[in-house]
């Protein structure tokens, strides 16, 4: 089983930000809680926890690039 | 940067109770003769004569307000006397203690601070530094007078009688006084030899002082400065928001290498027991003893203490050991220095509020009879030598007395603009080229990798409107403008409320804290009063500050700072002093009736004081860059709903390269031929949208000009506007009434009178409450509310397309001022 890392719905007037820093890379251990990622918005950077304990499988957005609220960031393999 | 203090529950909650420092009393106890053994005859002496030297000055002030003369000299004195009969053990013991390096910031009531001061220094100061600092001061003319009125062979006596007649010139209004007849009594300073501003604010020398200290900190001074002020003003609350900033942990745990340790600044209280005639013990204070404050504010209680303020030696004595205390950074300190005043509050003062037997027991205590009787004890001197000596500084003070009554008055009628010329200087720096000391380099920020992928225009290759996170927003301008100044000027500080990790309440410094030490950009503790006193003594002292109050509707929280401190020192110090500060006032929404208030009107009301208001990512970064860059205050407003504004006027975006735009020039944002609209802040977007509209629907066209700056303002290219349309409609979001927009509306009725085809309008908000989000578009000007004005009054053959909800009677409201 796997699970979705989404980009949050970060306050009614933000559509879209940009991924700061992945702390984990695709194959990594992840605890649920775990800090995963940082995204920054024009007004503020915040952390992003993992949703789940696993495996990191794939990241989708890399650092840099941004995304919209909603869009799928990366994947966590359930083993 | 990591959080590195944690704040968790087991350090809390645990059962204890707190203990104070004891705070000493009268703890003093040198026997006399150690003193002078100590201090030699010389100095002791010295000490008695300076305390006669301020109590003859201060009775001759008294006298010429009592009787319109002194001595054998007569004159009208209009202006204000404080007299500190009774303290003198205070001043010059305090002076004592101090070096000429060290700063005193007096009272209402300081003349014998800033006396005693001047003496200290120049018994200090070697010969030809006194000859070169009278030599310099405003090119040599009160010299001149002292030499050819006050002739004298020592030079320190040429040097006490130009402090006496410098500052009795100044307390006259006369063209060389100390501030040139600017400051008066409750103003004058001489900063060479460490008197800097007394204040007519009863506690506003607090606020001032701690920003002194915190530049003597950051520059690595090793000498500190005092806050002169009285018991009265314990009762104020920026007296404690002072101390309490000058108190800050951060200095101990956040603040890196020569910059740690507590502000080097002595809260001096000249305990005199009235606040004018409010008794402090027993009836306006709950403190008892005024020293109890200290444990109010950190734990060293302040290292306060209470000292007798009619021994000098004691007052010395506790001076030189706090003095110790902060160059060892362990400050701040606090004295309550009891010394009760004989005289009145001032010379209109009935004593009603208490007795003669009182009065009597106190005179009893007298600091000059006490220590000249200590003299003679001791076989220094003898009743003759202190007679022969009293005698002498009454001829001092006769003598500086009727060269100061002789001395030219400042002549506004021959120069009527002097007063005028000397509100701002207009200068600025060069564009700033040093080197800083960084925690790491800037490209490490994400915010600055961030922006420096974004697009420079804020519009992409089709046209379309680019969102703030692809394109430089009006956030991203001032950021840009903010990092150079920066990264280049190490004096140039940043401080207001969240301004670190959360980078401001609205993110305009994101990213900075990732490579500015504390000391450069820090958090303060939730004090306006204290955030702009700070920075206006931070800037007498040769710093520069960027400072922000969050919201625009706060300013009334600083009101003082900002009004008389922030805006006055450099026309009250005849443009001696210079005020480098910018203050930043986000103009709020959504937040309701005290968050969301464009208070404009306000600070450019005020003499004194530069005021922007940009509305786009390119005018926010120029002009971010030219208050960064001037010598004058400046009151800088933002608007939160601009902040993710993208830059969609200039082609090419905002330059990425550092600009700056001039304080004052109105732009044309958009050509039209039909109404000039002239817009304040954020108004220029709605201006815009009414414009596209009516071109499209009317095939009229709006000229629509945006202010950026209310002070200063050059009319030239809005009177060339109304040249062209004959209408002119000024837009603000700010309540009509009193409003910028009405100064602008009525010079440029006068300056292009001839032009107007119909009345000029302004067109505001309501002189309501601004309500809830909800409701904005009901208050604040939107386009169909200048599309109505325009169609209506400007065009009333158009046919009229009311849709907003303005349908109130404007005009009857206007008329019965509502």
């Amino acid at each position: 089983m796997s699970t979705d890392v989404v980009m949050p719905q970060l306050g009614n007037e933000i559509t879209e930000a940009q991924i700061d820093y992945w702390s984990k890379r695709p194959g990594d251990k992840v605890e649920k809680g775990e800090m995963l990622l940082t995204i920054t918005t024009p007004k503020l950077t915040m952390e992003i926890e993992a949703p789940a304990s696993g495996t990191l499988k794939e990241i989708r957005v890399p650092a840099d690039e941004i995304a919209s609220v909603g869009e799928v960031l990366a994947v966590i393999d359930e083993a | 940067m990591p959080k590195s203090i944690p704040v968790e529950p087991q350090t809390f909650q645990r059962a204890g109770e707190l203990a104070f420092p004891r705070i000493p009393l009268h703890a003093y106890a040198q026997p006399f003769g150690a003193e002078l053994a100590a201090r030699g005859r010389t100095q002791m002496v010295d000490i008695l004569r300076h305390m006669m030297l301020v109590r003859e000055f201060e009775t001759m002030l008294g006298s010429f307000k009592a009787k319109g003369a002194y001595a054998d000299i007569s004159d009208v004195y209009k202006g204000p006397a404080h007299l500190s009969l009774g303290q003198e053990g205070a001043a010059v013991g305090a002076a004592l203690a101090l070096e000429p390096a060290d700063h005193i910031f007096g009272s209402h009531r300081s003349h014998g601070e800033f006396i005693a001061k001047g003496l200290s220094a120049i018994a200090q100061l070697p010969e030809a530094a006194l000859q070169r600092i009278m030599e310099s001061h405003r090119g040599g003319t009160l010299l001149r007078m002292v030499e050819a009125q006050l002739p004298a062979t020592a030079v320190t006596s040429t040097a006490e009688n130009f402090l006496l007649l410098g500052l009795l010139a100044e307390i006259f209004m006369k063209a060389d006084g100390f501030n040139g007849g600017m400051g008066g009594s409750m103003h004058a300073f001489f900063t060479p030899f460490g008197a800097y501003p007394n204040n007519a604010i009863v506690g506003a020398s607090a606020g001032i002082a701690t920003g002194a200290a915190l530049r003597k900190k950051l520059a690595n001074e090793a000498s500190i400065t005092v806050s002169m002020s009285g018991d009265g003003s314990t009762g104020c609350g920026p007296v404690f928001e002072a101390m309490n900033f000058a108190a800050m942990a951060q200095y101990d745990t956040l603040w890196t290498d020569a910059r740690k340790g507590g502000l080097p600044v002595l809260f001096f209280f000249s305990n005199n027991f009235y606040a004018m005639g409010g008794q402090t013990i027993g009836e306006t204070m709950g403190w008892d003893r005024l020293s109890r404050i200290g444990a109010a504010v950190n734990a060293e209680a302040l290292h306060a203490e209470t000292v007798d303020g009619t021994n000098p030696l004691a007052v010395a004595d506790a001076v030189t050991r706090k003095r110790a205390v902060l160059l060892d950074g362990k400050g701040p300190a606090l004295l309550d220095v009891e010394c009760y005043r004989s005289g009145g509050h001032s010379t209109t003062d009935a004593n009603a509020y208490r007795t003669r037997e009182e009065l009597a027991l106190w005179e009893a205590q007298d600091p000059i009879a006490k220590f000249a009787a200590q003299l003679i004890a001791a076989g220094v001197m003898d009743q003759l030598a202190v007679d022969t000596m009293k005698a002498g500084v009454a001829d001092s003070i006769a003598a500086v007395t009727r060269a100061a009554v002789a001395a030219a008055p400042v002549d506004v009628p021959t120069d009527p603009t002097l007063i005028g010329r000397l509100m701002f200087s207009h200068e600025e720096i060069a564009v700033p080229a040093g080197e800083v000391r960084l925690l790491a380099p800037p490209e490490t920020a994400a915010r600055i990798r961030q922006d420096a992928k974004k697009s420079r225009s804020g519009l992409g290759p089709d046209g379309q409107k680019l969102s703030p996170m692809r394109a430089i927003t009006y956030r991203d301008g001032l950021f840009e403008a903010i990092l150079h100044h920066m990264l280049h000027d190490e004096r140039l500080i940043a401080y207001g409320e969240e301004c670190r990790e959360w980078g401001g309440a609205f993110g305009v410094y994101r990213g900075l804290s990732d490579i500015l030490p504390y000391e450069r950009l820090f958090n303060s503790p939730i004090s306006e009063a204290a955030i702009v006193a700070t920075a206006v003594g931070h800037a007498m002292e040769g710093g520069r500050s960027l400072i922000e109050l969050m919201y625009g509707d706060f300013i009334g929280r600083a009101g003082d700072e900002i009004f008389n401190q922030m805006a006055k020192w450099q026309a009250m110090s005849a443009g001696i002093l210079k005020l480098p500060v910018v203050l930043r006032c986000s103009v709020g929404s959504k937040y309701g009736a005290q968050h969301s208030q464009d208070w404009t009107a306000l600070v450019a009301h005020m003499p004194g004081l530069k005021v922007l208001y940009p509305a786009t990512p390119h005018d926010a970064k120029g002009l971010m860059a030219s208050a960064l860059a001037s010598e004058d205050p400046v009151v800088f407003f933002e608007s939160q709903r601009l902040y993710d504004t993208v830059e969609t006027f200039q082609p090419d975006g905002v330059p990425q390269d550092y600009y700056r735009i001039p304080m004052g020039e109105p732009d044309v944002k958009r050509e039209g031929r039909h109404a000039t609209v002239l817009t304040i802040g954020p108004s220029l977007y709605p201006a815009l949208a009414a414009a596209q509209e009516l071109e499209e629907a009317n095939g009229l066209s709006l000229e629509v000009i945006d202010a950026r700056s209310l002070v200063p303002f050059n009319y030239d290219p809005v009177v060339r506007s109304i040249a062209k349309t004959g209408h002119l409609l000024v837009v603000t979001e700010a309540s009509e009434r009193g409003s910028f927009a009405m100064t602008l509306a009525a010079n440029l009725t006068r300056f292009a009178f001839g032009q107007l085809k119909s009345a000029p309008r302004v067109l505001g908000s309501p002189n309501w409450i601004v309500p809830g989000a909800e409701m904005e578009t009901t208050y604040f000007p939107q386009a169909h509310d200048i599309i109505e004005i325009v169609t209506s009054q400007f065009y009333p053959d158009t046919q009229s397309n009311r849709r907003g909800i303005r349908n109130w009677d404007d005009r009857e409201l206007a008329r019965n001022g509502l």
